[in-house]
C-alpha cells in the first residue's frame, strides 16, 4: 500500500514538474489527455462503478460549459464559482433523468439510448435558443484575469486540469472504499441480487448518474474557459461522450487509475501527433487515427478489463 | 406460536396462469419450515411475493408483525427476511468477500466493520479460503454457499432458501444440511424451498405442500408421507422417509 502511495507521489511530483520541461505544444497535448482523463473519469462514475452506461453526458458537459460563461457573462459571476453552479444544475438534470427514466425500468441498451436522446434533445434546443446565442456559439475574450479563471499562459490551466483529474482519481478511490460505492458495484453486477442484498437499487442509480452528471459538468466549464469558445457544436455533440467511453473502456472501466491511463494514451497520444511540426501533418493525422482503431480493437479483445489488467495476475478461467 | 412471518390469503397471476391461490401459513420464531410440491407448483413465486420480487394480487404478507405486502424487496431485506436465489447470482466481476461484504453493509454502516463482519460468515460457510476468488470461478456448491452467506450476512431473522441443496453431490448436501442447522441454532428461522426432498425432510419441522398454487398439506415430514393427496401429487410411489 505504501509503496503503491509512494509511486503515486513520484507520479504527481513528475506531472507537477512537466511544464518546466515541456514546449507549448506538448504543454497543450498534456492538457487535453487530463482534461480528457477527467472526463473519463467522470463518467467512471456512473457507468465503470454503477454500470449505468449513459450516452448522454455531454448533455451535462454542454450545462457545464453554458452555466458557467452565461453566469459570467450576465452576471458577472467567476467561472470559478460558476463551475460549481454549473454541477449543481447538472446533477439535479441527471437526477431528474434518471428519476425519469428509471421509474419506467428503462435498462441496458435502452438506457443508453434514452440518454442519448436526452443529449440530442438538448442539442436541439440550445441550437435554438437565441439568449445563448444558438449555433453561433459564445466568444469569450482572452485576458488574464486568473480571479475569473482567464489565464493568458497554458501552465496555470495545466495546474488546473492538473489539480481535476487528482482531485477526481482520490474521489474516486474514496467512493470505492464507501458503502456507497458498494452499492454501485452491487447494482451493476446484478440488481435482483443487490436488492437481496438490501441495496436500494433505484436510489444507488439515481445518485450514480446525478454524482456523475455533476462531475462531468466541471469539464464542460474548464472547456469554455480554455478553448474561450462554446457552442451546441462544440460542447453538446457526441465528441465529448466519445472521449469519456475511449478513455475509460481502453484503460479499465470501474477502476481509478484505468480512465486516467486510456485518455492518456488516447487523447494524449493524439494531440501531440496533430501538434507535430510538420509542413503537412494530414498524413499523420488520418494515420494515427488508423493506429488508434487498431489500437481500440487489440485492446478491448485481448484486454476486455482495460490497460489495468495488465498489471495483474491472470486469473484461472 | 406468534408468527415471524405470516402469509395471509396471498394469491398471484400471471396472464392466465394461476399461480398462487389464496395461500396461508406461517413460520415462527426459530423454526424451520419447508416448502414442497411438484414444479411449477409456485414455489418460487411465492419465495418472490414473500421478498417483495412481485406484489400480490390479493393477500397479505406481514413478517415481525409489520404489514411488508408491495413492499420494495430491499425494504423487506432491512427488516429482517433475506432470501438466496436458485439460479445463483454471483456478482461475477466481484470476489467472494466483496460479495458477502455488500451484504454485511446493510447492517453495518462502515468499511472496516462490513469486512470484520463478512469474513465471519465466510468462516461460517466455509467459504474463507475463497475470499478473494472472483463469483464467475466459483463452482456450483460454492456458488450455493456464497449465496447462502450474502443472505446470511445481511442480518436476517428470516432467511429463506431457494433449492440451496439442488445440483449439489450427495456428501455436499450433507454438508449443506449441517450447515443450515447451525445457522438456525443461532436463532434465524428457515424458510426452505427443496427439490431434494432428504434435504427438506430432515430439516424441517413443519413442511408445506403446494399444487398448482394452493396449499394441499400442511404437517410433520412423518404425517405428510403418509398423506394420499401429497403422494398423488408429489411424492410417487418411490419415495418413503424409511
Amino acid at each position: 500500500m505504501s509503496a503503491r502511495l509512494a509511486l503515486g507521489l513520484a507520479a504527481l511530483a513528475a506531472a507537477a514538474a512537466a511544464p518546466l520541461v515541456a514546449g507549448q505544444h506538448l504543454l497543450t497535448a498534456f492538457i487535453v489527455a487530463l482534461h480528457a482523463a477527467y472526463m473519463a473519469l467522470a463518467w467512471n462514475v456512473a457507468a465503470g462503478y454503477a454500470g449505468q452506461f449513459s450516452l448522454g453526458h455531454s448533455l451535462f458537459y454542454g450545462i457545464g460549459a453554458y452555466a458557467s460563461t452565461m453566469l459570467y457573462l450576465k452576471l458577472g459571476l467567476t467561472p470559478w464559482a460558476g463551475m460549481f453552479a454549473g454541477a449543481g444544475l447538472a446533477g439535479l438534470v441527471g437526477v431528474a433523468l434518471a428519476l425519469g427514466v428509471y421509474r419506467y425500468n428503462v435498462r441496458g441498451i435502452f438506457f443508453a439510448l434514452v440518454t442519448l436522446g436526452a443529449a440530442e434533445v438538448a442539442k436541439g434546443l440550445a441550437d435554438n435558443w437565441d439568449w445563448i446565442k444558438g449555433p453561433v456559439g459564445i466568444l469569450l475574450t482572452m485576458k488574464s484575469a486568473p480571479g475569473e479563471f482567464f489565464f493568458l499562459r497554458r501552465e496555470p490551466y495545466y495546474y488546473v486540469a492538473l489539480a481535476m483529474v487528482v482531485a477526481l482519481i482520490l474521489i474516486s478511490l474514496r467512493l470505492e472504499r464507501s458503502r456507497l460505492g458498494q452499492h454501485f458495484l452491487a447494482v451493476r453486477e446484478d440488481e435482483a441480487a443487490a436488492e437481496a442484498s438490501g441495496v436500494d437499487t433505484q436510489r444507488a442509480k439515481t445518485v450514480a448518474i446525478g454524482l456523475s452528471a455533476a462531475l462531468t459538468a466541471f469539464a464542460g466549464s474548464f472547456y469554455a474557459q480554455f478553448y474561450l469558445y462554446i457552442s451546441p457544436d462544440t460542447v453538446l455533440v457526441f465528441e465529448p461522450q466519445l472521449t469519456m467511453m475511449l478513455g475509460t473502456m481502453v484503460g479499465g472501466a470501474g477502476t481509478a487509475l484505468g480512465p486516467v491511463l486510456g485518455s492518456v494514451l488516447f487523447s494524449g497520444l493524439g494531440e501531440a501527433l496533430r501538434n507535430l511540426p510538420f509542413e503537412n501533418t494530414r498524413p499523420i493525422v488520418i494515420g494515427s487515427k488508423l493506429v488508434y482503431a487498431i489500437l481500440l480493437i487489440v485492446i478491448l479483445i485481448y484486454l476486455p478489463g482495460g490497460l489495468v489488467t495488465l498489471g495483474r495476475r491472470s486469473r484461472p478461467a | 406460536m406468534s408468527a415471524l412471518l405470516s402469509v395471509h390469503g396471498v394469491s398471484k397471476r400471471f396472464g392466465g396462469l394461476q399461480a398462487l391461490s389464496n395461500v396461508t401459513f406461517g413460520v415462527g420464531h426459530r423454526e424451520i419450515v419447508g416448502v414442497i410440491g411438484p414444479n411449477g407448483a409456485g414455489k418460487t413465486t411465492l419465495f418472490n411475493v414473500i421478498t417483495g420480487v412481485y406484489a400480490p394480487d390479493g393477500g397479505r404478507v406481514t413478517l415481525g408483525g409489520m404489514d411488508v405486502t408491495g413492499w420494495a424487496p430491499h425494504r423487506i431485506c432491512r427488516l429482517g427476511a433475506a432470501r438466496t436465489f436458485q439460479i445463483g447470482k454471483p456478482f461475477a466481476a466481484l470476489t467472494v468477500l466483496q460479495t458477502v461484504r455488500i451484504g454485511s453493509l446493510n447492517r453495518i454502516a462502515d468499511m472496516a466493520g462490513a469486512t470484520t463482519h463478512a469474513l465471519g460468515v465466510l468462516e461460517q460457510v466455509g467459504l474463507a479460503a475463497k475470499r478473494d476468488v472472483e463469483g464467475r470461478h466459483l463452482t456450483v456448491i460454492e456458488r450455493k454457499r456464497l449465496e447462502l452467506a450474502r443472505a446470511l450476512a445481511t442480518g436476517p431473522s428470516l432467511l429463506l432458501l431457494d433449492e440451496v441443496a439442488a445440483g449439489l453431490r450427495p456428501p455436499e448436501i450433507q454438508e449443506m444440511i449441517a450447515l443450515v442447522r447451525r445457522i438456525a441454532a443461532g436463532g434465524v428461522s428457515v424458510l426452505i424451498i427443496e427439490h431434494v426432498l432428504e434435504a427438506v425432510m430432515r430439516l424441517s419441522a413443519r413442511i408445506v405442500v403446494l399444487n398448482y398454487g394452493e396449499v394441499i398439506a400442511e404437517g410433520s415430514p412423518e404425517s405428510l408421507v403418509n398423506d394420499a393427496r401429497v403422494i398423488e401429487a408429489y411424492l410417487g410411489e418411490a419415495y418413503s422417509l424409511a
